[in-house]
């Protein structure tokens, strides 16, 4: 096989055309693949990433030759797309014809001409100045952050993050040649795109069929073609309950996944005797993009007595608890933010094209953001997201709801504010000019709410609060500043 | 009877997937349009289900991928206008 990332016996099969690549036919489609990017200029290739086979090729001929790729939403905003494409000035933007009806690549953006890539299909090329610093030869995949509004971060993820998060997982849910997984989730999604790259590296069937788990080609599919297991977020398990779904019509299925959120209990329950029942099993599973994505899986058979658990650490990979002080633990029941060490860990964000030169920041440790405790055998159990959290006088505040009570008491001349921690007390940040009178007039509600001295507030003004790329307000920068 | 039935499921579309004025509605398919995504189907299903008064299994909601499929679902169902 032309690469590690899809091992032999390995198999795509398009559910819309019936066609179905192994061995050597596969070897073949995604070497030509690989051969096209050839004729690109030098950097990262952007692909617009549906589910359909070309899109699957596209990325394994990237992978194979060593160009690092960022999978993109096809349905990503026109103008989103346009101002990345500004940003990180990728070789090309692939998979212009991905997404169907519904999603438009747009115009092709200055510097780029438009033009048939052989396999690759139509693309943007670039034809303008090469960027200053080619990508770092670690780089394998990039995909963007969720959720954010404004321009989205790319995830860096390293050749190895990927390869050593599909071989782990393969291991916990016992991936083998015979598996076979329908695409039930976008591939530009990381969970959507570790059932591909977990499928591959074990030599099993991918069926790529788009359409999701309402569709009936999906289910159509499904059957015709034997599918073993099924991958869904909590939102399509919530759905597929709704209509009275069973694993029951489909005897080939024999594994459940679950991740991508938190899943309600009883849910969780409820498939896990469904399928039980038929001699199959029903995996919980915790993740991040930035971790490529698999950090923990529930083996099935600590169902159900540790319902709600995502459960163990990945082989490879540690789990640890931070506490306020900065100092880390494993000790059963204390809650704190959950860190993640391993392989899999990404190699940092970008912003512009000069990050995507950059090496390894994160040195294999993820702090998550979720907060939680193990118990006393290293299982896991997610509590929340961490709080940014400040102190005024040793008392911790919730710096969110600082700003969020400034916003609600609606002080007159006073619009957007940003409350960061100051050593003993707040800073509150408004953006604007607002007088002294008004600053103090913030100060006093703060104090009277917060039922705290008026002095742990220090209320200042500042002509525009600093924004990451992704929208969201840079506190980093704010707090250096106070 | 069979238009009164189309009339009201065309009413049940335009509200539930908060469809714009000029959509041509007897022609729609699912996931033709980002209105109708697979949230805008559990939506669409859960409104036909009120205004007529039925209860849609799995495999017609699977199969209920276009308008058409849906009006013939429910004149199949002895659903009257």
């Amino acid at each position: 096989m032309s690469t590690d990332l899809v091992a032999a016996g390995a198999r795509l099969i398009d559910a819309a055309t019936g066609e179905e690549l192994a061995g050597a036919a596969l070897t073949t489609a995604i070497d030509a693949t690989a051969a096209s990017l050839a004729e690109l200029p030098t950097g990262a290739v952007f692909a617009r990433t549906g589910i359909s086979t070309a899109a699957v090729l596209r990325y394994l001929g990237c992978w194979a030759a060593h160009r690092p790729v960022a999978l993109l939403d096809p349905a990503l905003d026109p103008a989103t797309l346009a101002e990345m494409v500004r940003r990180f000035a990728p070789a090309a933007v692939v998979g212009l014809d991905e997404g169907g009806a519904g999603a438009q690549a747009g115009d092709t953006p200055p510097g780029y001409e438009r033009r048939d890539v052989g396999p690759l299909g139509p693309a943007w090329v670039r034809t303008g100045g090469e960027p200053a610093a080619s990508p770092h030869p670690d780089l394998g995949v990039m995909l963007a952050t969720s959720g954010s509004t404004g321009s989205p971060k790319l995830v860096r993820l390293s050749r190895t993050a990927i390869t050593s998060n599909a071989a782990a997982i393969a291991q916990v849910l016992h991936i083998d040649g015979d598996e076979v997984a329908p695409t039930s989730l976008p591939l530009f999604y990381s969970y959507g795109m570790s059932v591909l790259n977990s499928h591959l590296v074990s030599g099993a069937t991918v069926v790529v069929v788009d359409g999701g788990v309402l569709a009936r080609e999906f289910w159509q599919a499904f059957d015709r073609y034997s599918a073993t297991s099924l991958a869904g977020v909590p939102y399509n398990y919530e759905m597929l309950a709704r209509i009275r779904w069973s694993p029951a019509k489909h005897p080939s299925l024999r594994t459940l996944t679950q991740a991508g959120g938190r899943l309600r209990n009883e849910m969780i329950l409820a498939y896990h005797e469904k399928i039980s029942a038929l001699g199959g099993r029903f995996y919980v599973m915790w993740g991040q993009t930035e971790a490529g994505p698999r950090m923990s899986t529930l083996p099935a058979d600590q169902l159900p007595q540790r319902v709600g658990s995502p459960g163990l650490a990945l082989p490879g990979g540690t789990l640890s608890v931070r506490l306020d002080d900065g100092s880390e633990t494993r000790e059963p029941g204390v809650t704190g933010e959950i860190v993640y060490r391993g392989p899999n860990v990404m190699m940092g964000y970008a912003d512009t094209a000069a990050d995507l030169s950059r090496g390894d920041d994160q040195g294999g440790v993820l702090y998550t953001g979720d907060l939680g405790y193990l118990d006393d055998e290293g299982f896991l159990y997610l509590t929340g997201r961490l709080k940014r959290i400040g102190k005024v006088f040793g008392i911790r505040v919730n710096l969110d709801d600082i700003e969020k009570l400034v916003g609600q008491a609606g002080v007159d001349g006073v619009g957007p504010v940003a409350a960061v921690p100051a050593g003993d007390k707040v800073v509150l940040w408004c953006e604007g000019t607002v007088d002294a009178d008004r600053r103090a007039e913030v100060a006093k509600l703060l104090a009277e709410r917060m039922k705290l001295h008026r002095s742990g507030f220090d209320v200042r003004d500042i002509d525009r609060l600093p924004l990451l790329s992704n929208g969201k307000i840079d506190y980093r920068t704010l707090e250096a500043r106070s | 009877m069979s238009t009164a039935i189309a009339d009201r499921l065309r009413g049940v579309f335009v509200e539930a997937l908060e469809l714009p004025a000029d959509v041509d509605v007897e022609n729609l398919k699912y996931r033709d349009i980002e209105q109708w995504d697979s949230l805008g189907h559990m939506t669409l299903v859960a409104a036909i289900e009120d205004e007529f008064g039925v209860q849609l299994d799995t495999e017609q909601v699977i199969d209920m991928s276009s308008f058409k499929v849906a009006l013939d679902m429910l004149q199949s169902m002895g659903v009257e206008g």
